[in-house]
């Protein structure tokens, strides 16, 4: 276990040192590539990729709705509680001391990237307040089935991440909708009031407190966070012989876990594939904003990850998930709170963009920057 | 048999805001509404893309009195028409024991 080391100078120097060498050495990019195509050729991508692929030739996949449901329910609810299960383990060896960095380094992330997301697409993209606003909800929050691959990535590399990252996921979900919401609903109510003084038009009420509640009580964070506590309860206080049979359902030695997700990633390749003719629609500034936004905050996430003492495989996920876009709580508060946004734009943007490059890319590149910035 | 004649406010559009609607509907005077999941495409049908798990469509009707068929669509104009993939029509139908359906 890798305690937190402080957040100091060498540190830092240490990390761009790092970080320098990486652009002129040749034995990095090829390493990176041997990366990349490792993770390409596993199960989890490449049936993101046969949904893609399926799609795109109208061939006859079909995963029920239900079956979906399910599997999500299940993915969701066995991060929470093998989450929580080990995160009774931290608490009861080191107390709260080497969580407490992690939680708040995920926290101050939570906080930037809606507003650099917010910055780079209103002043760089030109695009509306709303539309803006909309996308950075978007990408300031955060994808659990990203979480998932990235943490399957790191135990097949045999370096797997800190015990305590799915309650990073539960930190990471809500700010960054909230704050892209309360600053989006604030700067276009302002325009609305500046266009429209004098036409006499009534006012459109205000879906924030709606959206906002809605997020918060969403099925991802009570599933994930209410299983957390689950097994973070009862690992403390449940006869472990008594724990034993629903640890082994839930984590199942990761078997039916993996097995879920590739389903789950061939419906996401299948709704993905849908949306690979909105690309020529949404133009070239979103789809390099959906490779390049991911870039930025995924380093951010994991150089700050390993500044707060995180792992090899802790700064990797936690890069992955910082990068991550939602496509599940936030599509229905941003319709609420800016329903002059285009869904089309942050859609596809987060589905048909970001998330396949950070499955089949990102996730690598991660992993290869949590290196270059010298976690272990 | 007697019949009474009332107004039916049917609304479709997307799932997101059809609780709103219906709630709104009570409060200005329907004593009920029906919700029904249903299947189509429109000029708007591009918007509606923010359930979790792909697109509902619902529609929504209320039988009600000329008065409140009004204040209904007159808040789904307000509120919603501009920037949401949706649909409202009126429509006289004739009622049995309609009476129960006029609260005035």
């Amino acid at each position: 276990m890798n305690l937190p080391s402080s957040m100091d100078f060498p540190l830092l120097a240490e990390s761009l040192g790092n970080l320098a060498v990486l652009a002129s050495s040749g034995d990095q990019s090829s390493r990176i590539l041997s990366s990349l195509t490792k993770n390409l050729l596993t199960p989890i991508p490449l049936c993101f990729l046969l949904g893609i692929f399926c799609k795109v030739i109208h061939g006859g996949i079909k995963i029920p709705k239900e079956l979906y449901y399910s599997i999500a329910i299940f993915l969701l609810m066995s991060i929470g509680f093998v989450g929580g299960h080990e995160l009774a383990h931290e608490y009861h060896e080191h107390g709260v001391s080497t969580i407490w960095k992690p939680a708040l380094a995920t926290l101050v992330l939570g906080c930037i990237t809606p507003i650099t997301a917010y910055i780079i697409l209103r002043y760089l993209g030109g695009l509306s307040i709303a539309d803006s606003a909309g996308i950075a909800a978007h990408y300031g929050s955060t994808s659990a089935v990203t979480y998932a691959v990235a943490n399957s990535f790191v135990e097949q590399a045999q370096h797997p991440a800190n015990s305590f990252m799915p309650t990073l996921v539960t930190i990471l979900e809500v700010p960054g909708i909230a704050i892209a919401l309360v600053l989006g609903a604030a700067l276009s109510a302002r325009q609305r009031a500046l266009q429209s003084s004098g036409t006499g038009r009534p006012a459109r009420e205000s879906k924030l407190g709606e959206a906002l509640y809605e997020v918060m009580t969403g099925q991802s964070i009570m599933l994930m966070a209410g299983l957390l506590v689950i097994g973070f309860i009862s690992t403390l206080f449940m006869d472990p012989k008594g724990f034993q049979p629903f640890y082994d359902f839930f984590q199942s030695k990761g078997m039916l876990f993996r097995g879920a997700l590739c389903i789950f990633l061939l419906e996401m390749g299948l709704v993905a594939g849908e949306k690979l003719g909105d690309l020529l629609k949404v133009g070239p500034f979103l789809v390099a904003f959906g490779i390049i936004v991911p870039l930025l905050h995924g380093f951010l996430g994991v150089w700050l990850g390993h500044m707060a003492g995180l792992n090899l495989g802790g700064c990797t996920v936690l890069g992955a998930i910082v990068s991550s876009a939602s496509y599940i709580a936030a599509p229905p508060a941003v319709r609420l709170t800016l329903p002059e946004a285009n869904p089309t734009l942050s859609i596809t943007a987060a589905l048909a963009i970001t998330f396949p490059f950070n499955i089949a890319f990102g996730i690598p590149i991660y992993f290869e920057m949590a290196k270059w910035v010298g976690a272990q | 048999m007697q019949l009474v004649t009332l107004k039916l406010v049917t609304v479709v559009g997307e799932a997101i805001i059809m609780d709103d609607i219906a709630e709104r509907g009570m409060k200005l005077g329907a004593s009920g509404h029906t919700m029904t999941e249903v299947m189509g495409h429109g000029s708007r049908s591009a918007r509606n893309v923010a359930t979790a798990g792909g697109a509902k469509t619902i529609k929504l009707e209320f039988v009600v009195s000329e008065r409140v068929a009004h204040d209904i669509m007159a808040f789904v104009a307000e509120q919603y028409l501009e920037h949401y993939a949706i649909i409202a029509w009126l429509s006289d139908v004739s009622v049995m024991r309609g009476e129960e359906y006029v609260r005035e």
